[in-house]
């Protein structure tokens, strides 16, 4: 079933991807100096990547941490590492690094890196460096220095950025980039170009993320597991819901003219709709229905364990109330 | 949705204008003090922390540390690391500092120490481990130091054993102030709950002046006895958890993400093993609570207590029953969600 999800979540997220790529085209018209460009236009990522969230708590409490210590914003800078198959990187884990101002020139400390490289090695054996993270808004200029000195270490590292200062909640602001090295004006320049990612699912850190997001705005001691359970899935639903309302609203406005058509995103809605039902075969509705008996057979076994229990409970207190001295517990000895 | 940059060329174009430049200063200003009561906890006062420590508040109560607050990113820490042993039990240190009768996790790492139950020391690599991380992370403004240990019961829930009493009377002992977490990432996705312990033990020979009672927990059958002989020599600390500022926007723009994960899980199919091992597990308790019923008859005299323990053995294994229950039920009604949602639509 989830394997069944993962296509509609592309889907849904391929309409910000287009979004992306044009606030980003919009905000290298607004750099004052074309010079300073380091966003490769065009240019689609060759890799695709799956982030998970501890890295981006990791980046964030980094930041707040240096924020809180010195009182004044820092940047700061630090690795992930993670595991590579292929084309696929996903980002696991992530540490901080030294690194010392010379000039206006970030330097970053190998001495400290290597040793750090020690240290994890040790924990996480299967993990790899797989790049570098700061924060910050677009790349700049700067970021490509970083990002050079990284390369020493890894022949292609990915870059994540982490905006604190995005006050957008619509959608996350981390965005990863990969380097590559392009002509600008006949010299072999690196310029940077943003990847797509997804969020990585390990069931533990998604209940561990849904704790901690819903912790303050629940009340403390909310008594039903019932409730808990069913309001964490009427949220998503709410989600789904108001996803699916988006799109029908598109496909109004394009009905109406209001909007101009945009024959991908009806392709990919069209589908969507086609692959409803999800699953309908004969094997699937025998293999639910046993689940649903497993399920209400269990649920039966907790019940009559739960009427034994009552009934016993009674039976004592019964016998304790009426018990009649000796005749009482001559009759129980009999029966047992 | 192109929003975020035509707002950015309407600011550049209008910050000539005195009122937009005052209004963003007042803005600033206003988030400054904001995030700043909120994210105080993060900053380290190594002075306090110091005075703290020379005056060993808590070498007076054996009861002095009455809670602690985790930050999100510990537990986070904790439980990916704790998931990634599969049901291995993995061990690790926590990094924080001490406020009044509350303990701060700021942080935890994980100890290159392999996990068996049996293990009452680290090794010596993961004490040189601990030293250099520690040293390391103060290099990165980490500046807290140990305060505690944390390691994982994969499936048997959230308690001291013996030898971990054990551990943490000597931690105790040499290192205070420490505190002993206990997590269990099976029962954390059974449940959907993070299940958690932060514990402190008695010092030996201490009698509590009050029996707490404690919350129920259900605890297989092979370590009950475990846990029965020792649950009295420790107590366990109220638990909260925190999250600065920035990590409350990530954590809301998470969720346009996450949602779909959070539909999309079926408990069912993950728990399967560890639900099996519960009814194993139940099966054998209402065996011995069977047997123990059977018997209650004969003993004359002696009944009335010796019933009230037969009616504990099977009040437990109701407990147990409810809460294996309650969890499939929980997983089921999961499935009948997705299949309305999904598969009821017909199509043209």
């Amino acid at each position: 079933m989830s394997g069944q999800k993962d296509p509609m979540a592309m889907e849904v997220e391929t309409a910000p991807i287009a979004e992306t790529s044009n606030s980003s085209k919009s905000s290298m018209d607004i750099t004052t100096d074309p010079g300073k460009n380091v966003m490769a236009s065009g240019a689609v990522g060759s890799i695709t990547c799956s982030l998970h969230p501890l890295v981006i708590m990791n980046v964030s409490e980094h930041w707040t941490r240096e924020r809180a210590q010195e009182g004044s914003v820092q940047q700061v800078i630090g690795a992930l590492i993670g595991k590579q198959k292929g084309r696929n990187i996903e980002i696991m884990n992530s540490f901080e690094l030294v690194f010392t101002v010379i000039g206006g020139d970030i330097i970053i400390d190998r001495d400290y890196y290597n040793m750090k490289e020690e240290q994890f090695k040790q924990v996480f054996s299967d993990m790899d460096f797989i790049g570098w993270y700061t924060t910050g808004d677009t790349p700049s200029a700067t970021d490509i220095k970083v990002h050079k000195q990284i390369c020493e270490i890894n022949e292609s590292p990915i870059l994540l950025k982490l905006n604190p200062y995005d006050k957008n909640i619509e959608h996350l602001p981390v965005n990863l980039y990969e380097s590559v090295i392009d002509l600008v004006s006949g010299e072999a320049t690196m310029l940077f170009v943003p990847l797509n990612y997804t969020l990585a699912t390990e069931e533990a850190e998604r209940i561990g993320v849904d704790h901690v997001a819903r912790m303050s705005s629940m009340d403390s001691g909310e008594s039903s597991l019932v409730a808990e359970h069913l309001t964490a899935q009427h949220s998503a639903i709410k989600m789904l819901h108001s996803r699916v309302r988006l799109v029908l609203e598109y496909m109004k406005a394009v009905q109406s003219g209001q909007l101009p058509r945009n024959h991908e995103i009806l392709r990919e809605a069209y589908s969507l709709c086609h692959r409803l039902p999800v699953m309908d075969g004969l094997r699937f509705r025998q293999d639910f229905y046993n689940q649903c008996n497993d399920v209400g057979l269990m649920t039966y076994l907790g019940t009559l364990t739960k009427g034994c229990n009552d009934l016993n409970q009674f039976v004592n207190k019964f016998n304790i109330l009426y018990d009649r001295q000796g005749l009482g517990r001559r009759m129980r000895g009999i029966f047992f | 949705m192109s929003k975020p940059s035509s707002s950015s060329a309407s600011e550049a174009a209008a910050c000539d204008s005195q009122e937009q430049i005052a209004q963003k200063n007042w803005e600033m200003a206003n988030n400054v003090e904001i995030v700043s009561s909120v994210d105080e906890i993060y900053r380290y006062d190594k002075k306090q922390q110091q005075d703290i420590l020379a005056a060993k508040p808590w070498e007076k109560d054996p009861h002095f540390f009455k809670d602690i607050k985790i930050s999100a990113l510990a537990l986070l820490k904790m439980v990916m690391h704790a998931r990634s042993g599969g049901t291995l039990e993995v061990m690790g240190l926590i990094l924080g500092k001490v406020d009044g009768n509350t303990m701060f996790v700021m942080d935890s790492f994980a100890l290159p120490v392999e996990g068996t139950e049996t293990r009452v020391n680290a090794q010596a690599q993961a004490y040189e481990y601990m030293s250099s991380y520690i040293e390391a992370a103060k290099l990165v403004g980490r500046q807290e130091n140990a305060i505690g240990w944390y390691h994982s019961h994969p499936g048997y829930g959230c308690w001291l054993s013996g030898i971990d009493v054990g551990t943490q009377m000597l931690n105790q002992n040499f290192q205070e102030p420490f505190v002993a977490i206990v997590i269990d990432p099976v029962r954390t996705i059974s449940a959907g709950k993070v299940c958690l312990g932060a514990f402190r033990t008695y010092p030996k020979g201490y009698k509590p002046p009050n029996e707490e009672p404690s919350e129920y927990q259900t605890i297989p059958l092979n370590k009950i006895e475990d846990f029965g002989v020792h649950c009295k020599q420790y107590y366990s600390l109220e638990v909260s958890y925190f999250k600065s500022a920035l990590d409350r926007r990530l954590l809301d723009s998470l969720w346009n993400k996450y949602w779909v994960n959070t539909l999309s899980s079926s408990s069912l199919l993950t728990n399967a093993d560890y639900t099996t091992c519960q009814i194993f597990d139940l099966s054998e308790k209402l065996e011995q609570s069977e047997a123990a019923i059977g018997r209650g008859g004969f003993i004359v005299g002696g009944a009335d207590p010796h019933e009230k323990r037969t009616e504990d053995k099977l009040l437990k294994a109701t407990k147990d029953s409810c809460k294996t229950t309650i969890e499939i039920i929980h997983g089921l009604m999961a499935q009948m969600i997705k299949d309305r949602l999904f598969n009821s639509v017909t199509p043209h």
